[in-house]
């Protein structure tokens, strides 16, 4: 958030709203109408001084009104930007009134209650539409009691209730009498899935199953007295990647247990308002009345109340949900009926964080090749450097932060001891030493009294070192002679209640900053040249988006299939759900748009090694070696081979989803074994290797909406279909509606546990029939069958996954697939600086997901190949190479691989660090035995000043 | 590549959610100027209201 906020190519323009849009993809006029604040975005500093003077309480939105806030205020503590609004529907000022606190208490005159709307015209060659969902209306069930009982939450409001910033700073209270409950029901499907006249929507709003079981354990962890929990749902959707093994876990805990079943009703005790759940046992048939201290009720997600308006403006349809309509042409989840137009996240359906992280990179590769490429920064500054070579002159600049450290800190204390440091020759404080005013300051003084180290006692490195450096560069200033201390987050927020002993820790902080900034010294950056070209490992589906998305804005690229042909898995299918796409169609398509373009193909190839880093990788292949400065790898994952399950190796007419597609790729028919006119059954077995800790304990995410799509291909031919499944996971875009339709259409689904599997009996060559339990009625049912096809799951392709593991050391998960950076917020990148990787190759997807999947990777590839240099962190670790005795332990214990040993002269050996891989983590310095490693920036006299000036007793 | 117009052509992105920010970063990273459009006063969206996520437990601001 605070990234996109002050990067130099992003304009936010919050309070505001698209209200026209003319031109087509490459030219657009775009005229945004920016809503009035009330107060300036350049004068405010988001003190807050305003905020304690304003009269006017009201609900908080963002606590989903459990919290209160003013009328001026800021949505929240680290909102971007941190100006203030003004909310003029509750505020004092109106045409007869005048209350103007805010005006008065604000010292920078940064409100202004004559602002206006304001429109403006851009520019832009492609518009994204990122318009996320709204939270369904609990309330519109009338039987839940939402907003009539006190103790009936949403999840939304569980959240902020276990959040420590919010309304009750992480502590769960029952709203009625603020007491911790003891027992909590999860309601799940409110609002979606639904049926009858309370329906609500259709679809699967995907995110709230997971929602709920993190909320289990988040519950437990904040409160270990509760006594009992209970998940009340119709399937258990755990279906991506890591999800199946995070809901094992919560199963493990003895307090929470899952109940199959939708609530019929839900009451309050008038007297002590608990809250009484009516539901029927869908496993059992038992009816009860359950009593818990609270509810809470999962709701889903519903279109964006502001996609008509914005439909109309861009000229798109919606769907009958009131979502954007995907054109489905490509198979590709991003596109819209409008060229240069892209959708991504919730605007066209319900998606997780990762998915929707995926489907926005995605969104802004297919915008890049339509905008223009700003020139790339180099900051070349005509400004002298500053000569520190000799005695440290030390400044010393104490920030208020308003009242966040001086509310509670003795900034007259602090600035009498840092006057009594060795070095410091100028001490000065300021309100705000972030806003411009206090970064004039830090370079006045620093001309003034020539100062070679400035150290700011402020707020935190991690989102205001960027800004002193900067200052510092800009007139001449080595920035690594800067030292930051945070009094805010270390003293005056966590030890607010005890100012003395705060200001004295805040002392000895100043102290060690004052020491440690003694013995910085200059680091310079090292910029290396970048390949501008990608390799892509892989030509199926992710892989050739990927690779022509990069083709399209100019970028050399080379295709490596190990393959004879394009296309990988979507040659073994028939049709792609849900737009019923012709796989073979959409693969010659795609075949023909990657002969036609610039890309280098190189079919039945091999990698056959790479070595290097970002920016410059090696790549040798069976057909000939080349170099690349990025990397994506999409070399998908392979099915499940059934080791006997079933009869699957006893029985010919046992088969495997796969093996379905192929006979119906052909158009055979499913032939009765009766012969003539009978009608032939097909019974599908679910999770055949998905979902078992022996074999592979997560969920393969596709085979539900797999046999789904097969089911009804079937019920279509007029065969009878009954589908054995744990819980139906239809997750992906409208597989919820493919559900109901196969239902409607007569596929019969009932419902196994791992305890009793389906018992497939038979005779000579042929399985004659399943046996399974069937719950509610507790007797077996005997389903006489042609077919037993068995939905097996999707296992890590173990031969290119292995090699590309050993080549480009991308860790792999419990599960063997690759790991991303981050499971939600890094879906595409790895940990290997300048490597991404598209598709199945890091789990189970759909087809729609490894599109996205392929052209978010080729955003972040494209990212990095846009640079003519990456520029190096030089605050990394180096060998002195006479100390070293090349024991090699620093080349063991580096997870970046970034020392090797290499030979000098005399036949000796030195460690010597990549600069380049090297992340700077010290790991290596701290256990070298010699001490020939140094960590820059972190050198061993800079710490040891550090722990002296600590333990220097004060006079 | 750059268009003759004095003006460059940047993308729009409607919406400052987690999705809109990541588009939006991975243009400007791309060298491609970017107007990130939110209809209420402050960047981060629903995530940003989520105390953390699973399966990692991260926080979510």
């Amino acid at each position: 958030m605070l990234d996109a906020g002050r990067h130099p190519n992003i304009e936010v323009l919050t309070n505001s709203e698209l209200v026209w849009l003319d031109g087509r993809a490459g030219r657009f006029k775009a005229t945004v109408r920016r809503n009035p604040r009330y107060v300036s975005e350049e004068l405010c500093t988001g003190c807050g001084l305003c905020v304690e003077d304003c009269p006017v309480v009201v609900p908080n939105e963002f606590e989903v009104g459990m919290g209160a806030r003013k009328a001026i205020y800021s949505p929240f503590a680290q909102a971007v930007p941190n100006t203030h609004i003004i909310d003029r529907q509750n505020c004092l000022n109106d045409d007869f009134l005048v209350c103007n606190n805010c005006v008065s208490s604000c010292d920078r005159n940064a409100i202004n209650f004559d602002d206006t709307a304001k429109e403006i015209t851009l520019d832009v060659g492609a518009v994204i539409v990122a318009t996320g969902f709204d939270v369904y209306e609990a309330s519109a069930i009338p039987s839940y009691g939402y907003g009539l009982y006190d103790n009936v939450l949403s999840n939304m409001e569980l959240e902020r209730v276990l959040n420590a910033t919010g309304p009750t700073h992480g502590h769960i209270a029952r709203p009625s009498d603020h007491k911790v409950p003891k027992t909590i029901a999860f309601i799940q499907c409110v609002g979606s899935r639904g049926e009858g006249k309370e329906a609500g929507c259709q679809y699967c709003s995907r995110f709230c199953c997971m929602n709920a079981v993190k909320d289990c354990l988040l519950v437990k962890q904040h409160e270990p007295d509760i006594e009992e929990m209970f998940v009340f749902y119709i399937d258990l959707r755990a279906a991506g990647k890591g999800f199946e093994e995070f809901y094992q876990r919560s199963r493990e805990m003895p307090e929470l247990t899952y109940v199959r079943g939708r609530p019929s009703k839900i009451m309050e005790d008038a007297e002590t308002k608990d809250v009484i759940v009516y539901v029927e046992n869908g496993e059992t048939g038992e009816v009860s009345r359950l009593r818990v201290g609270m509810a809470v009720l999962s709701t889903g997600a519903v279109a964006s109340a502001s996609n008509p308006g914005l439909a109309e403006v861009l000229g798109l349809d919606l769907d009958e949900n009131g979502f954007f309509e995907v054109e489905t042409k490509y198979g590709s989840p991003l596109h819209t009926a409008k060229e240069g137009i892209y959708l991504c996240g919730c605007a066209a359906g319900v998606n997780d964080i990762s998915d929707s992280v995926a489907q926005a990179s995605g969104a802004a590769a297919e915008s890049e090749k339509f905008a223009d490429k700003l020139p790339d920064e180099e900051k070349k500054r005509e400004v002298k450097e500053i000569d520190v070579s000799g005695q440290p002159r030390v400044g010393v600049f104490l920030c208020h932060c308003g009242i966040n450290i001086a509310g509670v800190l003795d900034i007259s204390s602090l600035k009498e001891h840092a006057e009594t440091l060795p070095n410091v020759v100028c001490v000065e404080e300021s309100l705000f030493l972030c806003s411009d005013e206090g970064q004039g300051l830090v370079q006045e003084k620093t001309v003034e009294h020539q100062l070679n180290r400035v150290v700011a006692a402020a707020c935190t490195p991690r989102t205001h070192e960027p800004i002193f450096r900067d200052s510092c560069e800009q007139i001449g200033l080595n920035p690594y002679l800067f030292e930051m201390v945070n009094v805010r987050d270390q003293c005056s927020w966590v030890h607010s209640r005890v100012p003395e002993i705060a200001t004295d820790k805040a002392r000895d902080l100043l102290r060690m900053g004052v020491a440690r900034a003694r013995h910085l010294q200059p680091l310079y950056k090292n910029s290396i040249p970048i390949d501008r070209s990608v390799l892509v490992i892989g030509g199926g589906i992710a892989g050739m988006y990927a690779a022509l998305e990069l083709e399209a804005q100019g970028i050399r690229v080379y295709l490596v299939e190990k393959e004879d042909r394009l296309g990988g898995r979507l040659n073994t299918l028939t049709k792609v759900y849900p737009a019923n796409l012709s796989a073979s169609e959409l693969a010659r398509t795609m075949d023909k748009r990657v002969r036609a373009s610039r890309i280098e193909l190189m079919t039945a190839t091999e990698i056959e090694g790479i070595t290097g880093f970002v920016g410059n990788f090696d790549v040798s292949t069976s057909g000939g070696g080349f170099k690349v400065g990025a990397i994506v790898v999409a070399t998908g994952a392979d099915i499940y081979t059934p080791t006997g399950e079933f009869g699957y190796d006893k029985w010919e007419n046992v088969i495997t989803n796969q093996e379905l597609e192929a006979i119906l790729h052909e158009d055979r028919q499913i032939q009765s074994a009766a012969g003539g006119k009978t009608p032939a059954t097909v019974v599908f077995i679910q999770c055949v290797g998905s979902r078992d800790p022996d074999k592979n304990a997560g969920c393969s995410r596709f085979c539900c909406p797999t046999t789904i799509k097969q089911a009804i291909r079937l019920r279509e031919d007029g065969v009878n279909v009954a589908v054995l499944h744990r819980d139906m996971r239809t997750v992906g875009a409208k597989a919820e509606e493919l559900y109901r339709q196969a239902r409607a259409l007569g596929v019969k689904f009932i419902r196994y546990t791992p305890e009793r599997l389906p018992r497939v009996s038979g005779k000579g060559s042929r399985a004659e029939q399943v046996e399974i339990l069937e719950l509610a009625l507790n007797r077996i049912l005997t389903i006489a069958t042609d077919y037993v096809v068995l939905a097996a799951g999707m296992v890590p392709d173990e031969q290119s996954t292995g090699a590309l593991h050993e080549f480009l050391k991308i860790p792999r998960g419990a599960d063997g697939f690759f790991m991303e950076r981050h499971a939600k917020l890094g879906p595409v990148e790895t940990t290997t600086e300048g490597v991404f990787l598209a598709g199945c190759v890091s789990g189970p997807k759909d087809i729609a997901d490894s599109i996205a999947q392929g052209s978010a990777a080729a955003a972040k590839a494209a990212a990095i190949v846009s640079h003519d240099t990456v520029a190096l962190e030089p605050t990394t670790c180096v060998v002195e190479p006479s100390l070293c005795r090349a024991c090699g332990q620093c080349v063991e214990i580096c997870q970046y691989h970034a020392p090797s040993l290499v030979q000098i002269a005399g036949g000796l050996q030195v460690a010597e660090i990549n600069q380049a891989l090297c992340k700077g983590c010290g790991t290596c310095a701290s256990w070298c035995p010699t001490g020939a490693i140094v960590a820059l920036h972190f050198t061993e006299d800079q710490i040891d000043s550090m722990m002296e000036a600590l333990l220097t007793v004060e006079a | 590549m750059a268009s003759r117009d004095d003006k460059q052509r940047g993308v729009l992105v409607l919406g400052g959610g987690i999705s809109g920010i990541q588009a939006a970063l991975d243009l400007a990273s791309a060298r491609v100027k970017v107007y990130l459009v939110e209809k209420t006063p402050s960047l981060g969206g629903r995530m940003a209201q989520l105390d953390k996520t699973f399966p990692t437990m991260d926080c979510s601001i």
